[in-house]
């Protein structure tokens, strides 16, 4: 199987992130190449949801910036970075709990919606069309992540393990050219994780979508992934390629703990 | 048990009527997790403004009375709008992620500027709205209880229009897109902005249907009894049990 | 009927062209499939495999779940005369390995990625297997492609042949006999290798028109083929029947759609496995012990009602004025909305068989208006020897001989059968056919049974399983296995249940509990647990097991021919019996044999009067690898009961 990795994508240049005092990020520079899937490892409090959440703009950095295709912003919102084609999903998950799977998804066809927001508030002529159009491919997203039978359920309902799924069908929705994934396999049994990591490959061989991926499962990361970042205490302390990663000796010992 | 049934329609239409200004805290609370003590006054302003309108609109000549509502009905809709555009461009917009108080306190301070804009722009006096509505009651059930119950016929369809209204915004919630982005809103606004939806708009829709909200209520309320500017600080009240 | 699946699919596409033969759920909307269209997509098939080099008498194995376009393999399969063999989709690949070679399969038309790696994993097993076609392309892009074909390709390439040669498909299906292999169906077998069931054109639409005339099946009936195509049962009511009636079949999107697939379609003939109809009852009283008080009161007092009268209502009986005004109401309240919620507001005939229902069970559903009946049968009988009519679905029988079908009751007990629907015999395996079709056509079941006074069959048991009690103060009494396991079985609580007591002095059985049932029952008595082993092994478990196994065992004594085979101590099994670890077969039956082997430390301490028993047990995962579960088992005794002398 051979995956044609193209130029850089994303480009995360000098970040520094600090919450008063504690200093969640120092001086964090790694880049991202088209197609590829992207590891962002390291122990518990290592910084990587904070990176993922600079980069998505959810936190602002106090320092640095980040480069997507060419556009070099140093303070971007949520919003404008989802128009710019990156997804995420989040660690905890932030699905909308009211409503059923089927809708849930149905949100992330927003961006996509051509006919603006007030021809949408009647469903009627080219709104209405668009709806069955958006509708069928949620409906292909749906087959994909096999959860057809859930989806009229409200999504506070599922098990843990499928409101995952849900929320990486949402992130999906947008037809995303990065995809962030925060923990996509946190608390999931060894079956439910082989399922998402054939999800995440799948999207990334068919989609061509490249994949920034935190993970803890040290399988995983060296199964699925091209190049691994690795995060200590908001430092950067390896970047590479899973083998080159697992034999530093700085990243054995940041795991570890020194002596060993 | 014939006055009993009596009182109890009667309290529960004039619940209604209290239910149709209350329909705008939900909608806007539901939508953006702001308590909007300004409901009342937007209420009142909206009313005013109908008010004034189908005065002025009755003065430049044009006589028929659905005519003279509809237009009246339509220009305060669009005062309403555009007083839901500003608050979004300049108040919501600032106070994005701010705790809940802190908006609070700002929709406070909008219920002042509005009645006092509301007083200097149409004036302080009393005012009537007529929609036409019939005023002598009805006699209802008269074979069943003797003399029958009194039922308020305004009330009735005023009760109506509160039904019609709720189930008018339900579908709308339910049924299509913007409806979907809203209450994805309301339910996470990190989360609506991750996947692209624009909060901002999202804001100006919402105040703008709660503004049309409000000024059905007004509407009702004022062909009630009267329009005046004591409203705002009771209504709020009592809405907000 | 003398004519062959081909020919008939002939029939309606030119009769009723426009008519739905199949439907399919796809992105959440069911589309439909009529037989012109079906006709030609099999056409195209068969363009493609003839020049694939598929032969007259070849075997092909189909692998995957109900799906129209494997339907129509298998008609072009048979349209060529080659002998499509559909496999359990569920199987581990090494499961495959026998019959692809045994029946030397070159060719393999199947579902999905799942199943092509499957079979690519045993490839090297099965060196005659050298061409794949697959359905579903998920998955499938960057595999290599010199063995393996995409139906959507196929079926391209196979409309450009159609275009070339038009003569074609009608020659071959004129080249068909009824006589003619029409499929093989591989019996997974309780003891040794599997068997390849050979049935012709003839022999399933025998059976199968048999079984449409007494049911009086027409070509609007709608079916929803849930059950694995490798099953004959669905063979025969989802094709063979499908073919013969012209009805419509459904299929369903996935396995976990199946019950809201099922109220949406609203079958009007269905089948279940009484363990299907046992998991809806199941369910539904779970729910109904959170409803509130007054829906609780109302469905009690409906539901005693209905098991008043709702059977003999059902047989057409008369109820009496003011019974029948009370279940039309509660029709309205009860039995209506419920019927609605499994599903089975159209159902005008469902059927149940494979093993024992629990009479509760039956009557339960018949009280409720849901035209259940018994049926019963085996692969190599095309399953209809005896079915139940209307009237007559008593809960204890299998039915009356139907059409077509002799019965006689042999010496020892077992039934004999004769009819058009037997097998031709087994695949390669001539002493096996010997064994079991005599010279003069009957069939040996290898079930023991009676016709009693109503001139219904009544099953004991299987025939080599029927064994005595030596020693002990029961001596000499028969002892039937699966009639003791069934009574068990019968309560909500137990799913499982293994009884071991030929050549033995008394009667040991392990059971299963039921993780749903006991788990709802323990939540309500605030019992926590830590999942199925946990659970098992509390002693308020064990309680409510004993409860079960003395019921039993007063039950047995009542009865004349099985009262020495009451239950005299028992255990609580660790872990569910499984069929991915061969103790059950594929249709969940219990491998005795198997089990005792595997679980000989327990049948031993259970004889032996221990009271603890520690066990290690192999397990395998899903996805192949395997495991171990351990626990220390409590080995209970059981009240016996004398057995009840009765009047001469």
């Amino acid at each position: 199987m051979s995956k044609q990795i193209g130029d850089v994508i994303l480009n995360v240049q000098n970040i520094s992130l600090s919450f008063g005092g504690v200093k969640a990020l120092s001086d964090i520079s790694f880049d991202v190449r088209e197609h590829e899937i992207r590891a962002i490892i390291g122990p518990n409090g290592a910084g990587k949801s904070s990176m993922l959440n600079c980069i998505n703009g959810v936190y602002t950095p106090q320092q640095g910036s980040i480069t997507f295709r060419g556009q070099t912003f140093s303070h971007m919102d949520s919003h404008q970075v989802a128009v710019m084609g990156v997804a995420r999903t989040f660690q905890n998950l932030a699905l909308f709990k009211g409503m059923s799977v089927l809708d849930n998804i149905m949100t992330g066809r927003n961006l996509r919606m051509k006919s603006n927001l007030l021809l949408q508030s009647i469903r009627f002529g080219p709104a209405q069309r668009e709806e069955f159009e958006h509708r069928r491919k949620v409906e292909e997203i749906i087959d994909f992540l096999e959860i057809q039978a859930y989806r009229k359920t409200p999504v506070g309902q599922l098990p843990y393990g499928l409101q995952k799924r849900v929320d990486l069908g949402r992130a999906l929705a947008l037809e995303p050219q990065v995809l962030l994934l925060d923990e996509p396999m946190a608390g999931m049994n060894v079956e439910e994780k082989q399922d998402m990591c054939r999800f995440i490959l799948d999207v990334n061989d068919e989609f061509g979508t490249t994949v920034v991926l935190i993970e803890h499962d040290m399988g995983v990361v060296m199964d699925i992934s091209d190049r691994v970042v690795v995060l200590d205490y908001g430092k950067k302390i390896g970047d590479g390629t899973p083998d080159e990663v697992r034999n530093n000796p700085e990243v054995i010992s940041a795991y570890l703990g020194t002596g060993h | 048990m014939g006055f009993f049934l009596e009182t109890l329609l009667g309290g529960l239409m004039a619940g209604m009527l209290y239910s149709l200004v209350a329909l705008g805290f939900v909608l806007i609370f539901k939508a953006s997790g702001v308590f909007n003590f300004a409901q009342g006054a937007m209420v009142l302003f909206a009313a005013l403004a109908m008010a004034r309108f189908s005065e002025w609109l009755n003065a430049s000549g044009l006589g028929n009375l659905w005519l003279v509502n509809l237009i009246a009905f339509a220009m305060a809709a669009g005062v309403m709008f555009c007083v839901a555009w500003v608050i979004e461009r300049l108040v919501l917009r600032q106070l994005v992620n701010q705790e809940g108080t802190t908006l609070l306190m700002a929709t406070l301070g909008i219920t002042y500027f509005l009645e006092g804009l509301g007083q200097s722009l149409f004036g302080s006096d009393i005012y009537k709205i007529d929609i036409g509505m019939p005023k002598e009651p009805v006699m209802a059930f008269e074979s069943t209880f003797p003399g029958g119950i009194l039922i308020n016929q305004e009330d009735l369809i005023a009760a109506l229009i509160a039904a019609c209204l709720v189930a008018l915004l339900s579908l709308f919630f339910q049924k299509t897109s913007t409806g979907r982005a809203l209450r994805a809103v309301a339910d996470d606004h990190q989360a609506a902005q991750s996947i692209g939806i624009p909060l901002n708009r999202i804001w100006v829709i919402v105040w703008c249907v709660a503004g049309v909200v409000a000024l059905v209520a007004g509407m009702i309320w004022a062909a009630n009894s009267v329009c005046n500017f004591l409203w705002p600080q009771w209504l709020c009240v009592l809405c907000q049990w | 009927m003398n004519t062959t699946f081909p020919r008939l699919l002939q029939q309606h596409a030119s009769q009723r062209p426009g008519f739905a033969a199949l439907r399919e759920k796809e992105y959440g909307i069911w589309q439909t499939l009529n037989w012109a269209d079906l006709f030609i997509m099999v056409g195209q098939m068969t363009h493609v495999f003839a020049r694939d080099g598929m032969k007259r008498g070849d075997h092909v194995i189909v692998v995957g779940a109900n799906r129209p376009r494997l339907s129509a393999a298998m008609l072009a399969v048979q349209t060529l005369g080659a002998i499509p063999v559909p496999l359990y989709q569920d199987a581990v690949g090494t499961e495959y390995v026998f019959p692809i070679n045994n029946a030397e399969v070159r060719f393999a038309v199947v579902e999905n990625q799942e199943q092509v790696d499957k079979l690519q994993e045993i490839q090297a097993d099965c060196p005659t297997l050298t061409r794949i076609y697959y359905d579903n392309p998920r998955g499938l892009r960057n595999y290599p492609a010199q063995a393996l074909c995409s139906l959507d390709t196929l079926l391209q390439e196979g409309a450009a042949l159609a275009v070339k040669s038009p003569q074609f498909v009608d020659q071959q299906i004129k080249a068909a006999q009824a006589d003619d292999v029409a499929a093989m169906f591989f019996t997974s077998g309780t003891t040794g290798n599997a068997k390849g069931v050979v049935h012709t054109h003839r022999s399933l639409l025998d059976r199968a028109k048999a079984g449409a005339d007494f049911d009086k099946l027409t070509s609007r009936e709608e079916v929803l083929a849930y059950l694995p195509p490798a099953w004959i049962g669905q063979n025969i009511f989802s094709y063979a029947q499908w073919l013969c009636c012209g009805y419509v079949v459904n299929c369903p999107e996935s396995t976990e759609t199946v019950t809201t697939d099922l109220k949406e379609i609203g079958p009007t003939y269905y089948f279940a496995p009484p363990r299907v109809f046992e998991g809806l009852l199941t369910q539904v009283m779970i729910r109904m012990e959170d409803a509130s008080a007054p829906k609780r009161g109302i469905f009690n007092y409906f539901m005693a009602l209905a098991r008043k009268v709702g059977p003999s209502r059902m047989d057409g009986e008369s109820i009496g004025a003011w019974n029948s005004l009370m279940y039309g109401l509660g029709n309205l309240l009860v039995y209506g909305p419920l019927r609605n919620n499994l599903g089975m507001s159209r159902v005008r005939v469902a059927y149940t068989a494979g093993e024992a229902i629990g009479p509760d069970l039956f009557s339960f559903y018949r009280s409720i208006g849901i035209n259940l009946k018994q049926l019963y049968g085996s692969t190599e009988t095309a399953v209809f020897v005896c079915l139940q009519p209307d009237n007559q679905a008593y809960a204890d029988t299998v039915g009356v001989p139907c059409d077509g079908v002799e019965i006689k009751v042999a010496e020892n007990g077992e039934i004999l059968v004769k009819s058009a629907g037997l097998l031709k015999g087994y695949y390669k395996n001539p002493e096996a056919t010997a064994e079991v079709l005599s010279a003069d056509g009957w069939y040996k079941t290898n079930d023991a049974g009676f016709i009693d006074s109503r001139g219904h069959l009544k099953i004991i048991d299987r025939v080599k399983d029927v064994g005595r009690i030596q020693g002990g103060a029961n001596d000499g009494a028969m002892f039937a296995p699966k009639y003791v396991e069934n009574k068990l079985k019968f309560f909500p609580f137990i799913k499982e249940a293994v009884a071991y007591g030929d050549g033995r002095d008394r009667v040991c059985v392990m059971v299963n509990i039921d993780f749903d049932a006991v788990g709802n029952w323990a939540e309500r008595r605030n019992l926590p647990y830590a999942g199925y082993t946990d659970l098992a092994q509390k002693p308020e478990v064990y309680q409510l097991m004993l409860e079960c196994v003395e019921k039993v065992n007063a039950d047995l004594s009542v009865d004349t021919l099985l009262a020495g085979s009451q239950i005299s101590r028992f255990l609580v099994l660790h872990k569910e019996l499984d069929a991915d670890d061969g103790e059950l077969t594929r249709t969940n039956k219990v491998r005795r044999g198997f089990i005792a082997e595997k679980y000989a430390v327990l049948v031993h301490a259970l004889y032996e009067g221990m009271q603890q028993q520690f066990i290690e047990t192999a397990v395998k995962f899903e996805d192949g690898r395997s495991g171990s579960v351990s626990a220390t088992l409590t080995l209970s005794d059981a009240k016996v009961f004398n057995a009840v002398e009765r009047a001469a």
